[in-house]
């Protein structure tokens, strides 16, 4: 039987590593994972914000940020945003 | 979990931070305090509108549910 992951447990997994996040809106973020909690909400390192508007993307650099999980949509571990 | 949010948040009170809500506005100030909720009350607040400072308040408070993240700086 294939082993199950859970999607916290992947989460967790991400822990120190690149991740992409992708929100409800037209933002994302990208940065280095410290740590979540049971909301999702994430504390990121090295950031980078990108906000699409109809003039074109923004890139807004971040030092170490507090995402509020409410917003978030979807998770990509180990991608290093939309440029790459 | 020493990078979780709750740690993240311990760090940051006395600091500078940014808040932005999920509408783009920025407050920026030093975080006097927070709850569970993530209401904050900031000190020496600036508004800020697409980065033109459009207000500025001695004391605010933001209910948590804007939404939104901070950051330290």
């Amino acid at each position: 039987m294939a082993t199950q992951i859970l999607p916290l447990e992947l989460i967790d997994r991400c822990i120190g590593s690149h991740i992409w996040v992708i929100m409800k809106s037209d933002r994302e973020f990208t940065g280095t994972l410290l740590g979540f909690d049971d909301f999702v909400n994430m504390v990121l390192e090295d950031v980078t914000e990108y906000e699409t508007t109809p003039q074109g993307r923004k890139k807004t650099q971040l030092a170490q940020t507090l995402l509020n999980g409410n917003n978030i949509c979807m998770l990509i571990p180990g991608s290093a945003g939309p440029d790459s | 979990m020493s990078g979780s949010p709750t740690d993240f948040l311990k760090g940051v009170v006395g600091k500078r931070v940014i808040v932005r809500l999920t509408s783009g506005v920025d407050y920026r100030g030093i975080l006097s305090c927070l709850d569970g909720y993530m209401n904050i009350a900031l000190e020496q607040t600036e508004e800020h509108v697409n980065g033109i400072v459009t207000n500025r308040y001695g004391d605010a408070f933001i209910r948590g549910n804007n939404g939104g993240y901070r950051s330290r700086r």
